[in-house]
């Protein structure tokens, strides 16, 4: 036996951990996507079966055949916020997006309602989500044992909150536990998403040439046309939707850093991305509204009792048999977007913990499955029980859910806007390239939300807006919006209570592009 | 002599240390605390996360510290953050390219999740590892912390059959026992072998038959002070087999990976759960035509 080997002095505070060297792969795959791989996560994460069937039948509801007028605009200003979002990431690439950024551009106060709207947003896109998914998994079985009947128990509000719970915690477990699925399986599934859409969109053509559409309306160009949507506060409410379709997409343009390939493949990326999805969009909303009209007949999408889930109602008179194939992929879709959505409250939550504005819970990273798991599982519940309420409380849970998000998202992708603007205020002028990026894309597409947000705000508390739930009078997406925003001020006060240190500056310093503490944002800890 | 402990910063890991550090100073080894982190290149469904990457790597460079902080001053040990498809590959390519000799993982808490980990990983490491792997039961830690003065392993029990292996496993153990300069006990298995159960007189004849030849062998190759001693394990079942024998604290238990198997089964299968849940000591399992790397032969 050997004797034990002198054991040298160690330095506790630094220990010997070999994070380079032979023994360790960079962590970070560098150049690990390829432009097909992330052409596949950026349609994975905008999810576009289940987006147009959340989404179209609201925005008809507000502009009518103008959709895909609509859905081209709504482009613009995600894109003019998207190029801000990446300028802010690649400067300070952070867990907690929104929420870091602002805090450095603005301070505390404004950094801790952007984190907040974030959450609020994609808490509602969850609960949404999880609705679409329970309507279609019912849909699914009905299809399967042709028993009409099963399709309809989607309606039975406890049979509907039930399911959507379970749906909830098969996600929550899979954040949690953090599973993937295997690169194939997501190709597969991208691709059968698409196929089933156009496919979808040729066979309601094919109706409308055979002459047995429900309510043939024939294609103008007049529906390309923005300008010829009857008001500005139908203008405003469809482009706030449409900001809805696209989102997810900027995740595309923040990839540089681990896709392979050339400097420009993230460029590549995220062009193909939304070439493929505007068509797709496109190419759908012409379909549908030329198959089945902007009526309130039984099909048409004009009809308030279908318009939260069109894809629901009219796969079936469109395909016939081959419905089933729309429930597979809106299902997929949505498993799919459930999925990478859940990991952005939760991640923004840890952040939030990690800089003392939220009780350092939230910072706890799994010691196992290394996922912010705290922070998931608190997303899942609250989420939940909002999806829940709002099943009950509301006469469209869907459509008021799509609209409410619509306002949250112009809130804090606004704020986000705004904060790359500012906290970039030093080097506006240093280059065309910072002038284009860092000024003028985002002070626009800033200034679209913040009026979007606006109008949403105050065109919602009539009671006739959007689904026209409402309660007492008073619409209920401003009810929800304004909840949204109060709980956040009232609890971001009992945060300053509890955690005076964050809103005195300490954790996380407000400041600006190039300063000393930027490298405590792009470094926690 | 380095040993791999598999660290996780849970009750497990926690156990697994502080079995690595029971082992090391009775061989006088040193430790390589090996934290895995899940691998960027497997594919995801969203986009990696540079910043939430980044704040992973730093919480697990504080576990790993802490657990630095806990490896009393006689113990040499240092610390690797690794990343790969998942623990068991991780373990594997560290104690690959480190030539490590035992690779000490922690027995999962009790709960359906937890013990199919256990099994999981074990499997996954019995499967391919060329070292032994030992596995730390719940309780480890506080074991070790009820010892100040500074716990070492203090018997050698092997679990003996007559099947392939068993011969280098014997000798594993009589490396060990010689090397520690600590009592071996040998138990055989051999009645617990036949198919009707140990009831029947002619299968205890054999097994005692059996218990003395690897004693007579054992005490051939070992010096006059180290203890050996032979038990003959019976029950019909594996608990009971297990329960039946005495346990001391603080002693580990060797037994090769093919005698817990039955052939097309996994090696790690629900035998080798049941033995480790009923087993009050740690459980270094040799991995048929392993290298013995327990101790070293000189």
């Amino acid at each position: 036996m050997t004797p034990p080997e002198t054991t040298p002095p160690r330095d506790v505070a630094h220990p010997e951990t070999t994070a380079t060297g032979a023994l360790s792969k960079k962590g970070l795959g560098a150049g690990t996507v390829g432009l097909i791989g992330a052409i596949v996560i950026g349609i994975s994460c905008i999810a576009p079966a289940y987006t147009l069937t959340g989404a179209l039948g609201p925005t008809v509801a507000e502009v009518g055949t103008h959709v895909p007028a609509i859905f081209l605009v709504g482009f613009i200003p995600m894109l003019l916020v998207a190029f801000g979002y990446r300028e802010l990431n690649s400067r300070m690439p952070d867990s907690g997006t929104s929420f870091t950024w602002a805090t450095r551009a603005f301070g505390p106060w404004v950094g801790w309602m952007a984190g907040w709207g974030l959450i609020a947003a994609t808490i509602v896109v969850l609960s949404n989500l999880a609705g679409i998914a329970v309507d279609f998994f019912y849909l699914m079985l009905s299809q399967i044992f042709q028993n009409p009947d099963i399709a309809g128990l989607t309606s039975n509000p406890f049979i509907n909150v039930i399911t959507c719970l379970a749906f909830m915690l098969g996600a929550t477990l899979i954040s949690y536990r953090d599973m993937q699925t295997t690169q194939k399986l997501q190709y597969v599934l991208v691709g059968f998403q698409l196929l089933v859409m156009v496919l979808f969109g040729i066979v309601a053509f094919a109706h409308v040439a055979g002459g047995d559409a429900f309510d043939a309306l024939p294609i103008s160009l007049d529906w390309f046309n923005p300008f010829a949507v009857g008001s500005f506060s139908a203008f405003a409410a469809g482009l706030s939707l449409s900001i809805f379709i696209f989102w997810g997409w900027d995740v595309t343009l923040t990839m540089s850093e681990e896709t392979k390939g050339s400097s420009s493949t993230p460029g590549k990326a995220a062009t193909a991305t939304v070439i493929i999805i505007v068509v797709l969009y496109l190419f759908l909303s012409v379909a549908l509204i030329n198959y089945a009209g902007v009526g309130d007949g039984e099909f048409g999408l004009g009809n308030e009792d279908i318009q939260g889930n069109v894809f629901f109602s009219l796969a079936g008179p469109i395909l016939g048999p081959l419905a089933i194939l729309v429930s597979i992929a809106v299902l997929s879709s949505s498993a799919a977007s459930l999925q990478s959505t859940f990991v952005s409250p939760a991640r923004t939550l840890l952040a939030m913990g990690h800089y003392g504005a939220l009780s350092p819970k939230f910072s706890k990273v799994h010691p196992k499955f290394f996922t912010p798991g705290y922070a998931t599982i608190v997303s899942s519940v609250v989420a939940s029980v909002f999806y829940a309420v709002m099943r009950f409380i509301s006469e469209d849970v869907l459509w008021d859910t799509i609209t409410t998000l619509g306002m949250m998202i112009c809130f804090y992708y606004g704020l986000t806007a705004f904060a790359c603007v500012w906290y970039f205020r030093k080097q506006w002028f240093s280059s065309a390239r910072n002038f284009f990026f860092q000024f003028f894309s985002p002070l626009v597409g800033g200034l679209i939300l913040g009026v979007l947000f606006f109008t949403t705000i105050i065109e919602s508390a009539d009671p006739d807006y959007g689904s026209g739930s409402n309660i007492g009078g008073v619409g209920l997406v401003f009810i929800l919006g304004m909840i949204i925003i109060v709980a956040g001020i009232v609890i971001m006060l009992i945060q300053a209570k509890l955690r005076p240190d964050f809103f005195r500056n300490k954790t996380l310093a407000r400041g600006i592009a190039g300063d000393a503490n930027e490298a405590d944002a792009a470094l926690p800890e | 002599m380095r040993y791999i402990v598999g660290y996780t910063d849970t009750p497990a890991g926690r156990d697994a240390l502080a079995l690595g550090i029971r082992i090391a100073r009775t061989t006088g080894a040193r430790l390589d605390i090996v934290l895995v982190l899940a691998n960027e290149e497997r594919p995801t469904i969203t986009p990696a996360d540079p910043g939430y990457e980044r704040f992973l790597r730093e919480t697990a460079e504080r576990w790993l510290a802490e657990a630095l902080d806990a490896v009393p001053a006689d113990i040499t040990a240092k610390t690797h953050l690794v990343y790969d498809e998942s623990f068991a590959e991780g373990l594997l390519e560290a104690s690959r390219i480190l030539e490590g000799g035992l690779i000490i993982i922690g027995a999962a808490r009790g709960g359906l999740l937890g013990r199919f980990t256990l099994g999981s990983v074990a499997n996954t490491l019995l499967h391919s590892a060329v070292v032994p792997v030992a596995l730390a039961p719940v309780g480890s830690r506080d074991l070790l912390e009820a010892q100040p003065t500074g716990g070492t392993v203090s018997r050698i029990t092997c679990a003996i059959g007559t099947r392939a292996g068993a011969h280098q496993l014997l000798d594993a153990a009589i490396v060990v026992a010689k090397n520690a300069v600590i009592p071996l006990r040998l138990v055989s298995l051999v009645a617990l072998d036949q198919p009707e159960g140990a009831e029947h007189p002619e299968a205890t004849a054999r097994a005692e038959s059996h218990a003395a030849e690897v004693l007579a062998y054992a005490t051939e190759h070992l010096p006059k002070d180290i203890d050996v001693t032979t038990e003959i394990a019976s029950g019909t079942r594996i608990e009971d087999a297990v329960s039946n024998l005495e346990w001391k604290p603080a002693e580990i238990v060797l037994v090769g990976s093919s005698r817990l198997a039955t052939p097309k089964h996994l090696f790690l299968g629900s035998t080798a759960a049941k033995m480790l849940r009923e087993l009050p000591v740690p459980m270094v399992v040799v991995p048929r035509d392993s290298v013995l790397t327990l101790g070293d032969p000189t």
